[in-house]
């Protein structure tokens, strides 16, 4: 699954520690779910869509093999 | 508690377990060990949870939760033919129950070792830990634990 998060990220001015600490994960956890290692949970995915005010469609995109 | 402070703790209860497990062996008293080591597994959960500086989340969940489940994947195939073979042991010795009309052929000499069973054991149990770091460390780095920050 490829998402946006950094992209979003730089819009919004956040660091990863940041967005990580909103979100109450990891930085580690951001970090690898921006590179493409670790799929988040749907509830993850929803929050951080929303704290960015937009679709989870438009941060996280289903990579069909 | 910080993290290291965390992993220094830990080391030396495991220290203490290696001084406790070789006072069990030379009072030939199994108790002592097994005690020791369920109030240490206690310490060490109950002391994770102080840890200030480290977040666990659905990440880290995975990565234990997957680690453990390989780990006992393989183990419980090892661990049931090593009880299996305990049973051969067991069942090689007086029971206490009346004996069958016709005795068991036994060798004095074939009776089986129980310092070599010991053994086996002890090489069982460390297998397991390492087996569990090493899936524990594959999943970690598969999940993005030591990636470096490009920001």
């Amino acid at each position: 699954m490829k998402n946006k998060i950094k992209v979003f990220r730089a819009m919004h001015n956040l660091t990863q520690d940041a967005l990580a600490q909103e979100m109450g994960v990891a930085r580690q956890t951001i970090l690898a779910i921006e590179k493409g290692k670790y799929d988040p949970s749907l509830d993850l995915a929803f929050k951080i869509a929303r704290r960015f005010g937009v679709n989870i469609n438009d941060v996280f995109m289903y990579d069909e093999i | 508690m910080k993290q290291n402070t965390f992993y220094f703790l830990t080391g030396i209860i495991g220290l203490a377990e290696v001084g406790f497990f070789w006072i069990s062996v030379v009072l030939r008293n199994p108790a002592i060990i097994v005690v020791t080591f369920i109030l240490g597994v206690l310490l060490i959960y109950a002391s994770r949870r102080t840890i200030s500086d480290r977040t666990d989340d659905e990440r880290s969940a995975l990565i234990t939760q997957k680690a453990g489940a390989r780990t006992l994947e393989i183990f419980w195939i090892l661990f049931f033919a090593i009880s299996l073979g305990s049973l051969v042991m067991g069942f090689a010795t007086p029971l206490g129950i009346p004996p069958p009309p016709k005795p068991f052929p036994r060798v004095p000499h074939d009776e089986p070792n129980l310092g070599y069973f010991g053994l086996l054991q002890m090489i069982l149990l460390c297998g397991m830990v390492f087996l569990y770091i090493g899936f524990r460390v594959y999943y970690a780095r598969k999940y993005g634990e030591w990636d470096k920050d490009e920001e």
